[in-house]
């Protein structure tokens, strides 16, 4: 990585663009920045992940910050926020490294970890476009169909069904992470610790509840 | 210094010893303390105080790092503990982890232990059937293992006495083979469960029966457990966790704080028990030698009685470990049978399926139980081509779920407002008797010891061909049932698992008319050194079909009386 990135991303930051820290830096430092932010964003597919610091919090996986953001972009396409937080927001993300980094077997951590990998060039073969320059349209589609790939022996088949995997799985914990979340189940549906009596002839036309616009 | 081992040796006499917290230890101690006897209560785990110490007994399923899954690595080290149904993220801590208390499997047993005040009471599925003398007359009947020293009317005041104290819902069902006992009100069966029970008379006459299973949970009354500090179940269904309100019967939330508050008992957690003491020149045991767990430092204590308590194949390594010039063989081994004749429950097979009607139906709140079907083979006289028979766990439940298929916005809605009904699910799960066989032993490893530097427990238990006929007639049975109640998508399975995962494991110490023959006798104190007691597990000579700690909890209470009673002649 060269010191001209790396300087970007310090810069790129939240704390850089957060707007509190804005007056500390007269205008035209801002303005560079800001033209410096751009440029950095436009470097990271030049930059060479195998020389990108590998995430220590997941010591079973061999996660770079960038795939991190990658498998972001994914569990916001899949729960995406709307009037409710999405999964992204409240770090699903996290939640499915850990899941895969402690409770997958070794075989499965390897398959996930590959299906990340091989993910980008997946992406661009099949749209010829980054996967964060697609619409949201086009991420939805390329999720669903690749859910279904089914691989073989082949390299290419393997590498097919390690990308599909890592997409099921993604899919899998987002779900999990998100409807298990301290936010949903505090702020947006409940969890009752104490459930109450048992009924055991419930009319299921009885059982309306307000419906919750995600 | 003679006076100061005297003083000593004065402070650590009891007038009784009980060996293990667990259910049926914590039922001895609770009885003696209440007759005025001076108890010290021995647990080899460490303390586990009532709700102070259950650590994620509040906790929201977020709170879990991973929703409750166990990390894999825990898994691969722990292949045994991993198989258990309970041992999951929220009750990790009470379990035994394989890594820590080696044994030897001579043929594989999934040993499920807990090591803690309260051992497994505070763990277990909380289901409380009676026996029937169609049980206790089981092996005089058909001939195997011996004839029990005891009948149902032997046990039946103490069934009640246990029962009241616990809290027991259920419903008075009138059946022969389950007796009916002092029930608190029962968990409602859901429509379909109650269909089932339907059909099957419709279907079987007065032979098959449907219940809901009695269970130790306060339920409907609970003002008498008040005077324990304990409240109604609140349905959570967190049992295993520890029960804040103490909904529950476990040995944490009743019998110790019960006999603790007598003054007459004293506890001591991390007391590792390396042998019963026996002294010849009196001809009785006078105490016991422990290991303390943390320091691994020896110390004695002793009593006139002492109460075996310490689960039952725990109870085993330790008269084994008790030898002396009189008993070279173990504690009241003059037989040679101490350690045989060990059996369980066949938990092997399984039958699934689902049910389309009562479509407009499903059901709402918590229920800590769920539908019993008592045993109906063999009950009367001999009818299959296998002894004994099978009870049956039955529930029936509907789900609600999202569809999950989509993605983005579409995903998140339906995630949210999950209103897919798929149709009931009925599941089964046998509950076989197996038959005590002197082939089915422990035994104490010659050369492997543990950390305490205590033998290695030797377990050989394995199937038999009674069991593999069993587990065919109850896929066939529970089939048959199924489909005549108009079941879809029949499934069952035979799950192979090795013996243990039952957590039934029972006998070794078995109890007997005859010293030649049986370990105990009628009042489960060791034929050759009478003022030892075992109340567990170890003493069982047959297993019937039911869940057996209640029969445990009442042993315990009768013997304590019967003890209590010996020492005022």
């Amino acid at each position: 990585m060269d010191r001209v990135f790396l300087q970007n991303s310090l810069l790129s930051s939240p704390l850089a663009l957060n707007p509190i820290y804005q007056p500390i830096m007269n205008r035209r430092h801002a303005l560079r920045h800001i033209a410096l932010i751009s440029g950095g964003l436009a470097l990271i597919p030049s930059c060479d992940f195998s020389k990108e610091d590998i995430l220590a919090a997941y010591k079973n996986l061999k996660i770079t910050a960038s795939q991190k953001q990658l498998l972001g972009m994914v569990s916001d396409t899949i729960i995406p926020a709307g009037e409710i937080k999405g999964a992204l927001e409240i770090e699903v993300p996290d939640f499915i490294l850990v899941m895969v980094n402690d409770c997958f077997t070794k075989e499965n951590q390897d398959k996930f970890s590959a299906g990340l990998s091989a993910f980008p060039d997946y992406v661009k073969e099949t749209t010829g476009k980054k996967y964060e320059d697609l619409s949201t349209k086009e991420k939805e589609a390329l999720i669903l169909e690749t859910a279904k790939l089914e691989g073989d022996e082949s390299e290419e088949g393997q590498r097919k069904a390690a990308v599909a995997y890592f997409v099921n799985s993604t899919k899998r914990f987002t779900i999990q992470g998100y409807m298990a979340s301290e936010y949903i189940q505090t702020e947006i549906v409940p969890y009752s610790l104490i459930p109450g009596e048992y009924n055991g002839a419930v009319l299921i036309t009885d059982l309306q509840k307000p419906r919750i616009n995600g | 210094m003679a006076n100061l081992n005297l003083k000593s040796k004065q402070e650590r006499t009891y007038q009784a010893i009980v060996v293990g917290s667990g259910i049926s230890g914590g039922w001895a101690a609770k009885e003696l303390c209440d007759l005025g006897v001076k108890t010290l209560m021995l647990e080899r785990g460490r303390n586990v105080e009532h709700v102070k110490d259950y650590p994620t007994t509040n906790m929201l399923p977020y709170e879990f790092p991973h929703r409750n899954q166990i990390p894999q690595d825990i898994q691969e080290a722990n292949p045994v503990i991993s198989r258990c149904y309970a041992f999951r993220e929220d009750a990790m801590h009470f379990f035994v982890k394989d890594t820590d208390h080696p044994y030897v499997q001579e043929k594989p047993f999934d040993w499920i232990r807990g090591y803690q005040v309260g051992g497994k009471s505070l763990l277990w599925a909380r289901q409380v059937q009676r026996w029937s003398d169609l049980d206790f007359e089981g092996p005089a009947r058909d001939g195997f293992a011996v004839d029990w020293p005891i009948r149902y009317k032997d046990l039946e005041k103490w069934y009640s006495h246990v029962e009241k104290f616990a809290g027991v819902s259920g419903n008075r069902d009138g059946l022969p083979q389950l007796p009916d006992g002092e029930f608190l009100p029962a968990y409602e069966l859901n429509v379909v469960e109650k269909y089932f029970a339907e059909q099957l008379k419709k279907h079987y006459g007065n032979d098959r029966h449907m219940i809901s299973s009695r269970c130790a949970h306060i339920h409907g009354n609970a003002d008498y457990y008040a005077q324990q500090g304990r409240a109604m179940c609140q349905n959570r269904n967190l049992c295993q966790r520890g029960c804040p309100f103490g909904g529950y019967f476990s040995s944490n939330s009743s019998t110790i704080p019960w006999a603790l508050k007598t003054g007459n008992l004293t506890l001591r957690p991390d007391a590792v028990v390396h042998s019963i003491i026996y002294d010849e020149e009196k001809g009785k045991a006078t105490g016991v030698r422990i290991i303390d767990r943390l320091t691994k430092e020896t110390e004695e204590f002793y009593a006139d009685v002492i109460f075996v308590n310490a689960a039952a194949l725990n109870t085993n390594a330790l008269l084994l470990n008790s030898t002396s010039n009189r008993f070279p063989n173990g504690l009241g081994n003059d037989n040679g049978l101490l350690g045989k004749y060990v059996a369980f429950h066949n938990y092997r097979a399984r039958v699934s399926a689902q049910y389309e009607g009562h479509a407009e139906f499903t059901t709402s709140g918590g229920r800590p139980t769920s539908g019993y079907f008592p045993r109906f083979r063999n009950v009367y006289k001999q009818e299959t081509d296998f002894l004994r028979g099978y009870a049956a766990g039955f529930s029936a439940s509907r789900g609600v779920g999202p569809d999950t298929s989509g993605i983005g916005m579409e995903l998140k809605n339906s995630l949210l407002n999950p209103d897919k009904y798929g149709p009931w699910r009925v599941g089964s799960h046998m509950m076989g008797e197996t038959i005590p066989k002197e082939s089915n032993y422990v035994t104490l490893d010659p050369n492997l010891k543990d950390e305490w530097g205590m033998p290695q427990l030797k377990i050989s238990v394995d199937y038999d061909d009674n069991d593999e006929k069993m587990v065919k007639d109850y896929i066939e049975q529970m089939t048959e049932m199924f489909t005549k109640a108009g079941f879809t998508n029949i499934q069952a399975s035979d799950s192979k698992q090795a013996p243990g995962l039952d957590i039934h494991e029972m006998g070794g110490v078995r109890m007997g008319k005859d010293p030649k023959t049986s370990l105990l006798n009628a009042n489960h104190q060791l034929h050759a050194v009478p003022n030892v007691y075992v109340t567990d597990g170890a003493s069982m000579t047959s297993t019937s079909t039911q869940n057996p700690s209640l029969t445990y909890m009442a042993f315990a209470a009768r013997a304590a009386h019967h003890a209590v009673a010996e020492s005022k002649k």
